[in-house]
């Protein structure tokens, strides 16, 4: 099994979600891992060395495997995990596995231990959890089980250490040359249905499995390897895999007698280790008040997108002007100054700006998940979801939209199955995000009565403002509803939801996955970001001309490349209201939304920021005249805008994220013509409806 | 204890045990549910159901699990009704 030229052991670490096993693998490794990448999907898988203990023999290299229920392929996540397990896509088979099992949910965890030990590899067994299951009245007789598995088990509790070092000392000895394959009770051999599908037993039946579950591409299944399944037809192939299954559970009862204490006399309805969520859950999946507490919970993280990120993004904003400001002071004026400071600086400034956010996001779900909570979220508001056609998971990246789509398109990872990940993704831009509310500012002060009083104390503004929102929402589910019955046209994925146990979170744990993501977003997306606001102050600044030499009234951006593209489009912005200072606004605010101020600032020759009061541009738009004496923007001008930036894709980091989560160029391109085709006929819509009611 | 036979995960009330006789369908969610653990023989118990009614809590082995109606009318029960002593 092992080459005897390898230097390494490398050791998988397998087993259910919510069983610690990330903790686990961060005490082995001291949380010195590098994350790896499945080519073409976003599993991740963690690589570390084994860091516990005296380094004796050989080095240990752990693998985290995705966390599952069982090897049957009926998600990418397990898919991976046989894969990886057997040695497929080109990396070598494992020298061992390490079982993470929660001890007071044996009756369950047992299943996949068999389904890994039939594959014949050395097996080492770590009882999570032990406490818990004591705490429940459930302890685990450690030695009965390792009898009854012919396996090593070591039992731990990750969350204080217990056990971590004896976990890896067991682990060290499979270094040692006196090793012995371990693989004992589920290594039978293969029935004849087997035989006719693969020469490997363990191989046959996760074939049988996925052809049940309607996932052979998941598999990589050769062509004789599918002819034979063809041959076996359904009605055989969906008994034996009912038999194969039926068997290992009967296998892990039989297991369990003599190793947990038998339940006696009158049992609560409740899992014995569920005693004290299912308290907790009677406020917190309560009819009335699980929803509002829900609602509480959300409102607290969306407060944190929108307001807590703000002073941080404040400090960033201004650590990069002093940056810039730096830089040219130091250099003096010049060409290059303008590059580093306008292109470059700014560009890692658009870059980190968006840190705050996604960190706040994901210390928020780190902890939601951790604690059990996004579990019992998902169970309340999965009635809602699934009438898009999509699960509760789908539900706090979507409302994370609200304030940007970087975190909330990077937070979709919880969904599993990617047909339904994508069709969230492809939504969240939808969402009207913090982003396009300068620009909502900017045309509601300029063009319409934003103070004045329509109905009690709602104003022209504030009732604009909410349509721009309820049109952004509906506009989010509507698309989403459709995609997911055309062009990722899928059934509604099933529920199947482990509510597990709630559980104090191990901070550490937390705040490493929240270094990982940012980490992640900085050296993948980041780097996109970067280059493209280099690209666009370019297209914005060249070629250069002497603001002193122009005729009165024009600027030098509109003698820029971007300049010249904006009066090029002019053509098609005419029929939505828009003319070619738009134009340019509109390529500028690719950069991001809220650069459209800035931007429509330079061409109108005033210098302002997005943070700085825009009075004057709004004074500038609103009495702008055409050469004919009317005025340039009308109600309907301004509506039509608007429209336009809720539908729109006018963000680069949209797309770099996109990019980055969706592992090609494939689908931010569909994005943004999609969303770009969208935004312009609901302008156009809209310019002609508001035209026709006289506006 | 008395039994009731024919009905199916998503009939159950609330506290009320049973146990699985068999998982109807075919294709992808026969295989979760059965590898879930719903394999004949085994007790499950319907916990609660969520604020809109839907999707169930279940106890099932050691654990708490939740389906959707839809996929529990897959699932063929007895229900055990505990005579209390």
């Amino acid at each position: 099994m092992s080459d005897a030229n390898q230097t390494s052991l490398h050791v998988a670490v397998a087993g259910n979600p919510n069983v610690g096993k990330t903790s686990l693998f961060n005490l082995l490794t001291h949380s010195r891992y590098k994350v790896g990448n499945y080519p073409g999907i976003t599993v991740e898988t963690r690589e570390g060395q084994l860091r516990v203990g005296p380094p004796e023999g050989k080095p240990i290299t752990l693998i985290d495997l995705p966390g599952t229920y069982s090897l049957t392929p009926t998600a990418e996540d397990e898919a991976v995990a046989f894969r990886a397990l057997t040695g497929a896509d080109g990396q070598p088979r494992p020298d061992a596995v390490l079982l993470v099992l929660d001890a007071s949910n044996l009756a369950r965890n047992l299943y996949l231990t068999l389904q890994i030990v039939e594959l014949g590899l050395p097996c080492v067994v770590v009882l999570n959890m032990v406490d818990l299951a004591e705490q429940a009245g459930v302890p685990v007789d450690v030695d009965a089980l390792a009898k009854a598995l012919g396996l090593p088990v070591v039992p731990t509790v990750a969350r204080t250490g217990v056990g971590i070092e004896q976990a890896a000392a067991l682990l060290r000895t499979l270094g040692q040359p006196t090793q012995r394959a371990m693989g004992g009770s589920g290594g039978s051999g293969g029935s004849e249905i087997e035989a006719r599908v693969a020469s490997d037993p363990a191989r046959a039946r996760w074939l049988l499995a996925a052809a049940e579950a309607d996932a052979l591409e998941l598999t990589g299944a050769s062509p004789s390897e599918r002819a034979a399944l063809v041959e076996l037809g359904p009605p055989v192939i969906r008994k034996a895999v009912r038999e194969q299954i039926i068997a290992r559970y009967t296998e892990v009862d039989r297991l369990l007698a003599g190793v947990i204490p038998a339940e006696r006399g009158p049992r609560p309805i409740w899992a014995p280790a569920m005693v004290v969520s299912a308290k907790i859950d009677r406020v917190l999946t309560h009819r009335i008040l699980g929803p509002v507490v829900f609602l509480a919970v959300m409102a607290l993280v969306f407060q944190s997108l929108f307001s807590w990120a703000d002073p941080l993004i404040g400090l960033i904003e201004s650590a990069i002007g002093w940056l810039a400001d730096l830089t040219r002071s130091t250099l003096g004026e010049g060409a290059f100054t303008d590059l580093l400071t306008e292109g470059v600086i700014a560009g890692v400034g658009n870059v980190v700006v968006f840190v705050p956010q996604i960190a706040l996001l994901f210390l928020f779900v780190g902890l939601l998940e951790d604690s059990g909570y996004m579990a019992r979220a998902a169970f309340l508001v999965d009635r809602l979801m699934a009438r898009i056609g999509l699960n509760g998971k789908a539900f706090v990246p979507l409302l994370s939209g609200y304030a940007c789509a970087i975190p909330a398109i990077m937070g979709t990872r919880t969904i599993s199955g990617f047909k339904d990940r994508l069709v969230t993704i492809l939504m969240i831009p939808f969402m009207s995000c913090s982003a396009r509310l300068p620009v909502y500012t900017l045309v509601i002060g300029a063009l319409f009565a934003a103070n004045e009083r329509v109905v009690g104390p709602f104003t022209q503004g504030g009732l604009l403002l909410l349509g721009m929102y309820m049109l952004s929402t509906f506009g989010a589910l509507g698309m989403g509803a459709i995609y997911k019955r055309t062009l990722l046209r899928s059934p509604t994925p099933p529920l199947v939801l482990e509510l597990p146990p709630y559980r104090l979170p191990r901070l550490r744990d937390t705040a490493r996955h929240v270094w990982d993501r940012t980490a992640d977003f900085l050296r993948d997306a980041g780097t996109i970001i970067l280059a493209v606001t280099v690209v666009l102050w370019g297209l914005l600044s060249y070629p250069k001309v002497d603001p002193e030499t122009l005729p009165a009234g024009e600027t030098a951006i509109e003698h820029s490349i971007a300049g010249k593209l904006g009066k090029a489009i002019e053509p098609v912005l005419t029929p939505i209201g828009q003319d070619w200072r738009i134009g340019i606004g509109l390529i500028g605010s690719f950069a991001a939304r809220e650069v459209l101020v800035s931007t429509l600032g330079l061409v109108y020759g005033i210098e302002s920021d997005v943070d700085d009061d825009d009075t004057p541009l709004r004074e500038v738009i609103r009495t702008a005249k055409t050469p004919e004496g009317t005025p340039r923007y009308g109600k309907a001008s301004g509506l039509a805008l608007m429209v336009f930036f809720v539908f729109a894709c006018q963000c680069m980091s949209t797309l770099a994220v996109v990019k980055r989560e969706t592992q090609s160029w494939r689908w931010p391109l569909f994005m943004l013509v999609s969303m770009t085709v969208i935004a312009y006929v609901a302008a156009l819509l809209t310019f002609w409806l508001a035209k026709a009611f006289g506006l | 204890m008395a039994f009731q036979l024919g009905k199916s995960l998503a009939e159950l009330e609330i506290g009320q045990r049973a146990i699985v006789k068999d998982v109807e369908g075919e294709g992808r969610m026969a295989v979760r549910l059965l590898e879930m653990g719903f394999v004949p023989g085994v007790e499950v118990a319907l916990i609660k159901r969520a604020p809109f009614g839907d999707p169930l809590e279940l106890r099932l082995r050691g654990y708490h699990v939740s389906l959707r109606r839809a996929e529990a009318r897959a699932i063929r029960v007895e229900v055990q009704t505990e005579v209390q002593a």
